[in-house]
């Protein structure tokens, strides 16, 4: 009677839902998706090309800048990578600090994640508080290294300086808040109707789906597997912490959701313990005037708040920069699952699964 | 099962976020937040002055020390570190100075993304990175710092022309 074809439309890439400039291209059977393809490239700098002629100690900036909401987690990956290539130990204390920071970076990129996924799947208020926090432990950045998002937080070898006087009491202070806080998150959230409604089941991918494409972090850890490079490779002072990682079987947008709520539970767990067990000592190790490589290959990866982060350098004998440098970017890979979360489902749920992925289209394109 | 339909039928769920929601929303409404303590969470700039941290990293300034006289000895290694390539030294002499003097110290902020690394490398501590954050301006003119000419604004916490917010009476 009607006669029905197949639409092509564009999600984004200046659509508020997709976190940045990620344009979806969909093709709709009326409100199915028959077909989702991500484009990407809109907001590509060149990053990994920058720092072939950057030295090794400028290039940290430009990881700054691939994840801007974990940018202590790129910096971590940055500077263990170069240290790596260059056989440097750092200095214990220098071990704490770094995760301490990297944990409440963690922290801060899912207080993030939640405010926005929940803002897009319409529970407005959870973002306020998400924020509040959030707001609180950018102020122990500034406080740590003197700039909120973009921090250059930390130097190879080390740290630039110590921590600051009244540091600890400041993370403390937030320390004794933020338990309190999530169970405000969770009042709001978990057993909310339309909440539950609008996550359970929405974009499922199974443990084997996302092993085959790749995916890490907090959605692999949802569909089921505990793979966790803080504990399968323990970088920075992981080895020395005694933390869980929360799983969860379902594999859905809610298990995703109770993944990550965990996940800053157990995050503030490490940040206890690094302010706890904090050693004393240097936070600098003796370096050589200017860092030049030999021919050198090195992958190091961290766990960042989104999933596997890779740097891998290869060296030039003599040059002061890496002759390559490669970003395995976690919001890059994990994209990838995103028509596997959407074809045959409806519309709307392109927007919860582009949120659940909890993608930053600035590490996406670099 | 039974449970679920309780749930269901009862609406504990509305209730604990709704009282979590009255209770903040009682406590900024029997609050003022103009007073010297911080009671909310939002600050109301620029009619409060935000509080910066300490180690802060706003735009760079090069201090003179007590003479008068700019601490630089133009040994470029800060220009040689900035990984933006914002600053130019042009090496000098000045009468009745033993070191080198820089006859020109050019900053363009434009492209400065406040990474502190200039500082790090200076050793005589002759610039600093300070407090000033409302960078704003209208032309490309006015994020040019210098030392030489019209651009004698590399010393002071001046602002950027007339464009921060606070100073718009
Ligand atoms: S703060 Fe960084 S970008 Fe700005 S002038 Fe100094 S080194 Fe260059
Ligand atoms: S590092 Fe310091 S002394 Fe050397 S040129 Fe720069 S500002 Fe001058």
């Amino acid at each position: 009677m009607f006669k029905t074809e197949e639409m092509e439309i564009n999600l984004g890439p200046q659509h508020p839902s997709t976190h940045g400039v990620l344009r979806v291209k969909l093709h709709l059977d009326g409100e199915t998706v028959t077909r989702c393809v991500p484009m990407i490239g809109y907001l590509h700098r060149g990053v990994e090309k920058i720092c072939e002629d950057k030295t090794f100690f400028q290039g940290q900036v430009w990881t700054d800048r691939t994840d801007y909401v974990a940018a202590i987690s790129n910096n971590l990956g940055w500077v263990e990578g170069v240290e790596k290539l260059f056989g440097i130990t750092t200095p214990r204390r220098a071990h704490y600090i770094r995760t301490m920071l990297t944990e409440l970076n963690r922290i801060t990129s899912h207080l993030l994640w939640l405010g926005t996924h929940a803002l897009d799947i319409g529970a407005m208020t959870v973002f306020l508080y998400a924020f509040r926090e959030r707001e609180e432990v950018l102020s122990i950045f500034e406080a740590f290294c003197g700039a909120r998002l973009t921090t250059t937080a930390f130097r190879i070898g080390g740290l630039r300086e110590d921590i600051p006087p009244g540091f600890e009491k400041q993370v403390r202070a937030f320390q004794a808040r933020f338990l309190d806080c999530i169970e405000e998150y969770e009042t709001l959230l978990t057993e909310n109707r339309i909440w539950k409604k609008r996550t359970i089941g929405v974009a499922p991918l199974n443990a084997e789906d996302a092993i085959a494409l790749g995916v890490t972090g907090p959605v692999l850890r949802a569909a089921g597997s505990s793979y966790d490079i803080r504990k399968a490779f323990p970088y920075a002072a992981y080895a020395e912490m005694d933390f869980d990682v929360p799983t969860q079987t379902a594999g859905d947008t809610y298990a995703r959701y109770l993944v990550r709520l965990a996940e800053m539970r157990q995050s503030h767990r490490i940040v206890n313990q690094c302010l706890d067990g904090l050693p004393e000592g240097p936070v600098m190790a003796k370096l050589p005037k200017v860092l030049k490589s030999e021919v050198n290959e090195v992958y190091h990866a961290i766990e960042a708040p989104k999933g596997e982060l890779g740097y891998y350098f290869i060296g030039e004998k003599g040059s002061q920069s890496p002759y390559r440098m490669h970003i395995r970017a976690p919001s890059f890979i994990n994209l990838q699952a995103l028509p596997k979360m959407t074809e045959g489902r409806l519309l709307a749920d392109v927007i919860a699964a582009i949120g659940t992925l909890d993608v930053v289209l600035g590490e996406v394109d670099r | 099962m039974a449970s679920s339909l309780l749930r269901t039928l009862i609406p504990f769920d509305i209730y604990g976020g709704m009282k979590l929601t009255g209770k903040y929303f009682g406590k900024v409404l029997l609050q003022s937040n103009r007073g010297t303590k911080r009671t909310h969470i939002v600050v109301e700039y620029p009619e409060t002055p935000v509080t910066l941290m300490p180690r802060y990293r706003g735009r760079l300034q090069m201090i003179k020390d007590e003479q008068g006289e700019i601490k630089c000895v133009c040994c470029l290694a800060c220009e040689k570190i900035c990984p933006t390539q914002v600053i130019t030294i042009e090496k000098g002499k000045k009468e009745g100075r033993k070191t080198p003097y820089p006859t020109r110290y050019d900053f363009e902020m434009e492209r400065c993304i406040f990474c502190e690394f200039c500082v790090e490398s200076c050793g005589f501590d002759s610039i600093i990175l300070n407090h000033q954050f409302e960078l704003a301006a209208y032309n490309r003119e006015d994020f040019s710092h210098g030392t030489e000419g019209v651009f004698q604004n590399m010393y002071d916490l001046t602002p950027v022309g007339h464009y921060s917010v606070a100073s718009e009476e």
